[in-house]
């Protein structure tokens, strides 16, 4: 034993010596971009009964979220430690695997995504624990709506310490200011992650969308049954996502306003907060993808992202504008409703690829225009329509039917009531009546009693905004959803069931050429009967 | 040969014992754990630099650890101890360590000190600088089987990790008294009993994780100097996992042999870990 322990003795503190000097050697691994100290650290969640609540009454969609964690941590390894990897890397074998064998038996736990994401957590692990306090918020947010001992006031009041708490790590925090989409596309680096992955990233917009979208039905449902059972649709149309992709993923980032519209309008700064972080994981993909950001510079475009995600200044829109963002770029193109889910699939109105100006783009040069559904299928890659080249009083335009359109929407007090407080229309209606009749004219004058008065009653941003987004998003809508008021035309209407008549109608047509107006019959003109699908 | 077995028998049966409450009563706390936070002892000796995070309570309730010193002696120690993060990246931790100990015919069971602790963590680790952390202990002489006097110990830690482990290192030096040498086998009456307090220790571990199955295994082997006067080095080596059982609860496990010394042993580890939150000690949170 003695001479056991003289072998050991003598032997031992070289072995140590040995581990020490490959600690050393591994510590010593030159530098990417200079010393990094970073000094982040972690924080504790807000305690309360209402959490675990989620993973309690809905286990299948809380696994889920445990195996989207994977799916974003392995994205962000792969592309930062294998920058020229084959594109197979990652739309074939991770992207079966995470679609075959994790999301078909999801863990059961929230990952640890440090130790998936090693390298990538070491580049920029201030920006891995902002996403971590996100998602912790975003967990708890679930947790609050799906506890059904808790009223509605007690949930409201429990999201908004949630918030409060969320806010009170600010170098963490995402902003709750509604950044504009120039920020997640208008960068150098952008839109490279879409356009080279589009099958991964068609996964990660369904992860989000699905994020997203469960707090609608959390929010409609009127009891634990109705809540249990939208959940559970929305999970079964995000597994159907993943048959035949990318064919049926999102085309564009889903925003938090168009999925989980409920849940946006009641919570506003915490969807602000989710699609800030959505927008953040694509910026990152989008650096770490694109090769015109050298691998030493990772670090620096990440961080100088995530600061401008924080803060409340940079490329800020207001709430009323980033609803109505939402709205314009086509709830279509984000995978359709997480709710009133319908067999078939809602038709994308952009290509894939393409980013969420376009969408807005090709939405606002539809607005308006009487369209079938099918006509709107083939609207993929459809360039803007001009509508200031058209000159609708000189295409034959029926005039007595103009006016009697005209008069029709401003005996309607909603209608009267936008106009009249949205300057820009109220100016075009007042340019518009005095080429009408006097008659006419009278008769107008008379439905606008301030028309006299020569600016505009209210000058606040916000009301602008929120007066712009009511216009804009009656336009929009008309393309996707059916009008809530009753009121909208029958043509609106047929625009309106794109969303329902697409069910049978899964690919969408080729890029419909650029419209010339010039050929076209306006209202009052006969238009071609919609296609039955 | 029958008494041995009955003696270690008993020890088990004490221990499951232990292990059956605490991990019964640890399955009503809401709270979350985090199996990829290595802590001393659990499963092995050497940790990782992280701490707790802020605001969370770790408390560890059943940190058992059975050992059998050659001759058969069975030592059976179990550290409750409750860990909170006090400010970034730092937390403090106080620990009741209690001692079942044989001494030939004589069995003893008692308090074997208090120890406080407070860590830190330097930094989280980047591309170009490991994890660092630095902890202060103090081992207070309460209780029946404590020190006659209270030892300060100093440790540095650094963790590295690649995409295939991660290394932990650990440096410790404590200060105080020498106890004298006792007796193979009869603990370190001198010192705390069935409590490794070392003049210095110095070493290194290894683990493995397996996030998709909230897994990880470890290994370590460190040397270090009993704090007993005379000793010579001894070393260590020792393998564990550790688990996340649920959100509200981790388990580990470790197996390990002191390979030289005065009392070479076979030990045997488990414990529970899992964290809560106190909301009226959290802002915004009331």
């Amino acid at each position: 034993m003695r001479s056991n322990g003289d072998m050991i003795r003598r032997k031992m503190p070289r072995a140590i010596g040995l581990f020490a000097g490959l600690v050393l050697a591994l510590a010593a691994r030159p530098p990417v971009a200079g010393a990094q100290w970073s000094r982040a650290y972690e924080q504790f969640y807000m305690p309360g009964d209402f959490n675990w609540t989620f993973r309690r009454t809905y286990p299948g969609a809380d696994r889920l979220f445990n195996a989207f964690d994977y799916g974003h941590a392995i994205l962000y390894e792969k592309l930062y430690t294998r920058p020229g990897a084959d594109v197979s890397l990652l739309e074939d074998k991770e992207y079966n695997f995470i679609t075959k064998k994790l999301l078909v038996s999801p863990p059961n736990l929230p990952l640890e995504e440090a130790a998936i994401e090693v390298a990538y957590a070491k580049m920029a692990p201030e920006v891995k624990m902002m996403f971590d306090w996100a998602h912790l918020f975003h967990r708890q947010v679930y947790d609050v709506l799906a506890d059904e001992k808790l009223a509605q006031a007690e949930k409201d009041a429990t999201i908004a310490r949630l918030l409060s708490y969320y806010k009170t790590r600010p170098d963490l925090a995402f902003s709750s200011s509604p950044k504009s989409m120039d920020l997640m596309e208008g960068q150098p680096y952008s839109l490279a992650f879409r356009n080279k992955y589009p099958k991964f990233n068609g996964l990660i917009w369904g992860y989000h969308w699905l994020q997203v979208g469960l707090y609608e039905p959390l929010m409609t449902g009127k009891n634990l049954e109705e809540r249990q059972a939208g959940v559970t649709a929305a999970v079964a149309r995000f597994r159907q996502m993943l048959e035949n992709a990318p064919e049926h993923m999102p085309r564009i980032m889903p925003m938090t306003a168009a999925v989980a519209p409920t849940f946006a309008k009641r919570y506003p700064e915490a969807a602000i907060i989710f699609d800030n972080l959505h927008s953040m994981h694509d910026v990152v993909s989008d650096i770490l993808t694109n090769p015109k950001v050298p691998q030493n510079r990772k670090r620096a475009e990440i961080l100088r992202a995530a600061a401008l995600y924080r803060d409340r200044t940079s490329y800020v829109m207001t709430p009323a504008e980033w609803m109505e963002m939402a709205q314009m770029m086509g709830i279509e193109n984000m995978g359709g409703p997480a709710v009133g889910i319908l067999a078939g699939w809602p038709t994308p109105t952009i290509a894939r690829g393409q980013s969420a100006a376009e969408a807005m783009k090709n939405m606002e040069g539809m607005a308006g225009m009487k369209m079938d559904s099918s006509s709107s299928a083939g609207a993929a890659g459809m360039a803007g329509m001009d509508h200031a080249n058209t000159n609708m009083m000189g295409m034959n335009m029926d005039r007595s039917a103009m006016m009697q359109m005209h008069t029709r929407m401003m005996e309607d007090p909603v209608i009267r009531e936008r106009v009249m407080r949205d300057t820009t229309m109220r100016r075009l209606m007042n340019e518009m009546m005095q080429s009408m009749p006097a008659d006419h004219e009278m008769n107008m004058s008379t439905m606008m009693p301030s028309r006299a008065r020569p600016s505009a009653p209210s000058s606040s941003t916000k009301n602008r905004s929120r007066t712009a987004t009511s216009a804009k998003t009656r336009n929009s809508a008309s393309m996707t959803k059916s009008s809530t008021t009753g009121k909208a035309k029958p043509s609106t209407t047929k625009g309106a069931s794109t969303t329902k008549k697409a069910a049978a109608k899964p690919a969408p047509k080729p890029a419909m050429p650029p419209m010339d107006h010039s050929k076209m019959k306006m209202p009052g003109m006969e238009m071609p009967p919609a296609k039955k699908n | 040969m029958k008494q041995k077995s009955t003696r270690l028998a008993r020890h088990f049966s004490a221990a499951g014992l232990i292990i059956f409450l605490t991990t019964w009563s640890a399955a009503g706390v809401a709270a979350q754990t985090d199996f990829y936070n290595t802590d001393r002892g659990r499963p092995v000796q050497i940790e990782d630099a992280y701490v707790t995070e802020r605001h969370a309570f770790e408390l560890k309730l059943a940190p058992v650890r059975l050992e059998r010193s050659n001759g058969g002696i069975y030592n059976l120690g179990l550290e409750p101890e409750i860990a909170y993060g006090i400010l970034p990246r730092t937390q403090i931790e106080v620990g009741f360590p209690i001692a079942f100990v044989e001494a030939g015919q004589q069995r003893n069971t008692g308090l074997a000190g208090l120890d406080f602790s407070a860590m830190h963590n330097l930094n989280v680790e980047t591309e170009t600088v490991p994890a660092l952390g630095v902890r202060a202990d103090l081992l207070a002489p309460v209780g029946s089987l404590a020190a006659e006097h209270a030892f300060a110990s100093f440790t540095g830690m650094a963790t590295r990790t690649t995409s295939w482990i991660r290394l932990h290192v650990n440096g410790q030096y404590t200060a105080g008294p020498s106890a004298p040498r006792t007796s193979v086998g009869a603990s370190r009456v001198g010192g705390p009993a069935g409590l490794e307090v070392s003049r210095w220790l110095v070493g290194g571990a290894i683990d493995k994780t397996y996030p998709l199955s909230a897994l990880l295994i470890t290994a370590e082997f460190y040397g270090s100097k009993p704090i007993e006067s005379g000793s010579r080095v001894e070393y260590t080596t020792g393998a564990g996992l550790r688990h996340q059982q649920s959100p509200t609860l981790a388990l580990d496990a470790g197996l390990g042999r002191r390979l030289n010394g005065d009392n070479p042993a076979w030990f045997l580890t488990f414990g529970t870990a899992y964290a809560f939150g106190i909301r009226s000690l959290i802002p915004f949170g009331r």
